[in-house]
């Protein structure tokens, strides 16, 4: 412990506060196991998906108890909520009256929030807080404040605020009364909850694009919910191509029915329709979405930029305002000083139609879509549709390892038919296989 | 080195030399033509065109009494027999006072004798607007019928034409509608979608779509309508081009959809009318054939001047009826009329009457004058101008009158919603003062061409000429454009006002060259700018006829005239200092012109399609 204080002197105040955070990680080492220093998953397993772990092989880590474990087992009737987690709190205050082990307790708490369903829960972070006794730790001399007095409470304080700011939670009064209890003013807790404070006020609406905080379940609203992400025309149109059929349904032909969900604008219609026929779409994906822990995959049709020499030039129609003149005729233009625009090169791009998410990732399922987009644009069935599939997601299977078991949100697992991709049969057109 | 600079400059005065020939002779038809007295084009370039403004139009004495005579008939009906009240509770004007109308000759005032009509001069159809204001209902019907239902047929139609449909439109037999609206098509031509195609035998046209907000859509026997049709063009390729049609109902497969519920003008009819192949003979092509778009323009820009007159009797009434009120009615033991802030209103009231009064005066004289002048944005400012000081007069009004405004016992809360209508009809203002401004820019940048292709070039007389010209002008410099003076167009006790006029209009014609001179075309796009050049230049004609009409009043000796003088004053001031805010806004980075931010609000609430600030009560912790 003596290597933190020395750090922590070296640097300051704010990096102190860093320095302590990770000595937070092997506070809760026990003494047993002092070569899983930094990489106890077990220890850690509820902050690991914040952060991408490097998946370097690990040792298997020797699993010890860890005390108080038996207060968080499963009651009887097997209720995990609120309630059973704050009984569990308030059978350790009586069980230990003088808080003995009072640090790993909390550690422990800490890692147990989530199964209760009570990581977002203010009280229940400030009630933690409460198990510490009180004016213990509070230094009562200089020498006492300059050195980080009780360091491993003091780390264990902080790492109860920061999972209060993994999770977004603002601490409020209690929490900040209760510190200055417990830790006093010049202690590295209240330092941390000043930041608090601070930052997460400033941050917590700095995403333009808010996600709800619990996302819905439905995996036909989820890729709802994706497809008006990504798409900024509020008066784009979301429209379900297939239900997925319960699997149970009887007499189904194709038991795996999967979902399609697509969202088109009436500017991306209005470009599809003046498509030049001659030149083909392409169906793209799947492409990578998170929305919060969850990574949904969606497709886009596109077309490529068609060449200049087919660009329509828009000219103003002589006859066209009826009130007042669309342009003055006059041969001079703006000044340079009146250009407010900033230098910017923009690499145009063809233009996208329309996107959309399935519950399938193989090209039946994207057919099904293109045919239910013909119906809104007839247009599209004159021109060929080439589907340009990558196998898998790359490099989004592994990161996709470390979100929760979502089974509907799996990657696609590459394509099931091997031969290289044909287009639509219908359109009778040579294909293009893709990446 | 010497004889080289020489040379240059010989050069360069030739240059500016042979610009000023094309200046010269660019202007030239602009003077010489019969049209044109163009006195708010000329404001554009900083000049003041006096002629046909100073002094006031008259009417000869014998006109005079020809229109007192009639107007005192049609009063006298409009006070004792027309009930506005029922007329907008039921939604509909009852035959008999149709009728009525229609004996009186209201129905064709403006179609020539000729034809059975009443061949009013605009300066008299003005003046009969003003008692016809009485009910809005009733304007509003008599004005689709006139001011633009059968205006086409006197503008554009052929002997054959005029002589088969004005008498019976004129004697009212046939009541007239004016169909260019569309579901999808208001300002914008190229959208309409009604169609008519030639039929083989080339005899008649086939008429088939739909047009909406038709006023008097069901009461109509004849239609102007606009359809597209297929036109040759002249190198041989087909382009659908507009057409104006005259359509009898009697040519079926006419029909008219339920009459709409409207907030104002209840009385009037407005509704749907469905084309469904309906036969008009070639003969009925009003123009010609592909020539619709310029026939619907000409009857839009010639009918807006009358909403002046119009506007400024509702007033003349509504102060009549609020005095009333104010001087009768006690709180604290005084009468509403003895408080500073009532007594404000009716010189608000007043002041605004009396400009619109002038300024529709003027245009309908100066239109009146031989060889069709154009004063398509004169009209246009006097709409402008007149629909928004309706509104704000009416709603002063109910100000004065305080809870009893509101209620429907009293007919005030009526008149609030039937001058709303004045604001969005006949064009709305916005795309009004698109038309003031644009349609000025042009003139004016087409007259500066060559001065600021020079400016731009970098040609050192010029810019020195200019750079000395603001130098003088930031030095505080005497404009003097003609109005006083010994003797001036202007009275004296007018004086003051006419400098201030004279400043107003020497800087906006700067101001217009810079605007030209740092956007060139793109100025179309500035909107925020052109409303402020349309603003200035509302206030400037404004200006003009106040001080033409109240130096007019004192020199010949007008009852009361020293009450318009106040009036005129009171005007020039508040608009002096208006007109001097909306220069310094139109200045580049002026800290008044608050254009950037007003785009970024409005396009973050826009993307967002809602109000995006988060609810005071919200919180963060």
């Amino acid at each position: 412990m003596s290597w933190v204080l020395a750090r922590g002197l070296s640097r300051g105040w704010g990096s102190i506060c860093w320095d302590t955070l990770s000595g937070s990680h092997f506070s809760q080492v026990t003494p047993q196991a002092p070569w899983s220093l930094h990489y106890s998953t077990v220890n850690h397993k509820d902050e690991a998906w914040l952060v991408p772990q490097p998946s370097e092989p690990q040792r298997k880590p020797i699993r010890v108890l860890t005390p108080h474990e038996e207060l968080f087992r499963p009651s009887p009737d097997g209720e995990r909520d609120k309630a059973s987690f704050v009984g569990a709190v308030q059978n350790f205050r009586q069980y230990s009256v003088h808080k003995r082990g009072h640090v790993d307790f909390i550690y422990l708490a800490l890692r147990k929030m989530q199964e209760f369903g009570v990581e977002r829960d203010l009280a229940v972070y400030n009630l933690l807080l409460d198990v510490f006794p009180k004016e213990v730790f509070r230094p009562r001399n200089v020498f006492q404040r300059i050195f980080v007095h009780y360091p491993r409470q003091q780390e264990c304080g902080i790492a109860v605020l920061e999972q209060m700011e993994r999770h977004g939670i603002m601490p409020n009064k209690d929490t900040e009364f209760l510190l200055i209890q417990i830790f006093g003013y010049k202690s590295y807790p209240m330092l941390k909850f000043l930041r608090m404070k601070l930052w997460l006020t400033r941050f917590k609406n700095i995403n333009p694009y808010p996600i709800p905080r619990d996302l819905p379940q439905d995996p036909v609203d989820l890729a709802k919910l994706g497809l008006r992400h990504m798409e900024p025309d509020l008066s784009a149109k979301v429209t379900v191509y297939q239900m997925a059929l319960p699997s149970d349904t009887p007499g189904a032909e194709d038991p795996t029915q999967p979902h399609i969900v697509g969202i088109q604008s009436p500017e991306q219609q209005a470009t599809l329709a003046h498509h030049n026929p001659s030149r083909p779409v392409f169906v793209e994906g799947p492409f990578s979405l998170w929305l919060r822990n969850k990574c949904v995959y969606y497709y886009i049709l596109r077309a490529d930029l068609p060449p200049p020499e087919e660009k329509k030039v828009e000219e103003i129609p002589e006859e066209w305002n009826l009130y007042y003149p669309m342009k003055l005729d006059l041969d001079y233009a703006r000044g340079n000083w009146d250009n407010y625009e900033f230098d910017i090169d923009k690499v145009t791009e063809g233009p996208i139609f329309a996107m959309c998410m399935a519950g399938a990732h193989d090209q039946g399922t994207l057919i099904k879509w293109i045919q239910g987009l013909q119906e809104t644009n007839p247009a599209l069935a004159q021109i060929p549709v080439v589907f340009r599939l990558a196998r898998s997601p790359g490099e989004l299977l592994t990161s996709s390892g470390l979100e929760g078991p979502s089974p509907l949100q799996a990657p696609p697992q590459g394509q099931e038919d091997d031969h290289p991709l044909q287009p639509l049969q219908q359109q009778g057109q040579s294909g293009v296989s893709g990446a | 080195m010497f004889g080289c600079s020489l040379l240059r400059r010989a050069a360069a005065v030739a240059r500016a030399w042979q610009g000023l020939e094309v200046l010269r002779a660019r202007r030239r038809p602009l003077h010489t033509s019969p049209q044109c007295p163009a006195f708010a084009k000329e404001l554009f370039l900083g000049n003041l065109e006096l002629k046909g403004i100073f002094p006031f139009p008259e009417v000869s004495q014998d006109e005079l009494n020809e229109i007192n005579q009639f107007v005192g008939p049609v009063e006298k009906f409009f006070t004792e027999e027309v009930d506005s009240r029922k007329i907008d509770q039921e939604g509909k004007i009852p035959v008999d006072t149709l009728e009525k109308l229609k004996s009186l000759g209201l129905f064709g005032m403006q179609v020539p004798e000729e034809y059975g009509g009443l061949g009013l001069s605009n300066t008299m159809y003005a003046r009969l607007g003003e008692i016809i204001s009485m009910d809005g209902s009733i304007s509003v019907t008599l004005a689709a019928h006139q001011a633009i239902g059968l205006k086409g047929i006197i503008l554009v139609g052929s002997e054959e034409q005029k002589a088969k449909y004005l008498p019976k439109l004129a004697s009212g037999e046939h009541i007239a509608a004016f169909c260019l609206t569309e579901p999808a098509s208001g300002s914008d031509a190229a959208s309409i979608q009604t169609r008519a195609t030639l039929s083989e035998d080339k005899k008649h046209f086939v008429l088939n779509g739909s047009k909406v907000w038709i006023t008097n859509g069901a009461l109509a026997s004849i239609f102007t309508v606009f359809a597209k049709t297929e036109v040759v063009d002249s190198d041989g390729s087909t382009k659908d081009k507009i057409t104006a049609f005259i359509v009898e109902r009697g040519f079926g497969g006419i029909t008219n959809g339920k009459p709409e519920d409207k907030l104002g003008i209840r009385g009037s009819n407005t509704c749907e009318v469905h084309f469904e192949n309906t036969k008009v003979p070639v003969e009925n092509v009003l123009g010609e054939v592909g020539g619709g778009f310029k026939v619907a323009m000409n009857i839009l820009n010639s009918g807006r001047f009358s909403m002046g007159t119009i506007v400024a009797g509702m007033l003349k009434k509504l102060i009549e009826l609020t005095t009333e009120y104010a001087c009768t009615r006690k709180q604290f033991n005084r009468n509403l009329s003895e408080f500073g802030l009532i007594q404000e209103k009716f010189a608000l009231m007043a002041q605004k009457a009396y400009v619109m009064e002038s300024m529709a005066y003027l245009t309908a004289g100066m239109l009146d004058q031989p060889g069709f002048p154009d004063c398509s944005i004169e009209a246009a400012m006097v709409k402008v101008f007149s629909s928004e000081a309706a509104w704000q007069c009416v709603s002063e009004a109910l100000q004065i009158l305080g809870g009893s405004g509101y209620m429907k016992d009293y007919p005030y809360e009526r008149m609030l919603r039937d001058s709303r209508i004045l604001l969005i009809f006949e064009g709305t203002n916005e795309i009004l003062r698109m038309y003031i401004a644009l349609t000025g820019l042009q003139h004016a940048g087409r007259i500066l061409t060559s001065r600021i292709n020079e400016l731009k070039r970098g040609n050192v007389i010029t810019v020195m000429e200019t750079i000395g010209r603001r130098l003088r002008d930031s030095l505080g410099r005497a404009v003097d454009l003609g109005l006083t003076g010994n003797p001036g167009f202007v009275h004296p006790s007018l004086g003051d006002s006419a400098v201030k006029l004279e400043e107003n209009v020497y800087y906006f014609g700067r101001t217009v060259e810079t605007l030209l001179l740092r956007f060139g075309k793109t100025i179309v796009e500035e909107q925020l700018v052109l409303k402020r050049v349309a603003n200035i230049l509302i206030n400037l004609y404004g200006m003009t006829a106040v001080l033409s009409r109240a130096s007019r009043s004192i020199r010949i000796g007008l009852q009361n005239h020293d009450h318009e003088v106040l009036l005129a004053n009171m005007f020039c001031v508040e608009a002096y200092f208006q007109n001097l805010f909306s220069l310094s806004q139109l200045d580049k980075y002026a800290p008044e012109n608050l254009d950037e931010q007003i785009k970024k609000v409005s396009q973050q609430i826009l993307e967002k399609r809602a109000y995006v600030c988060a609810h005071p009560l919200d919180r963060t912790s």
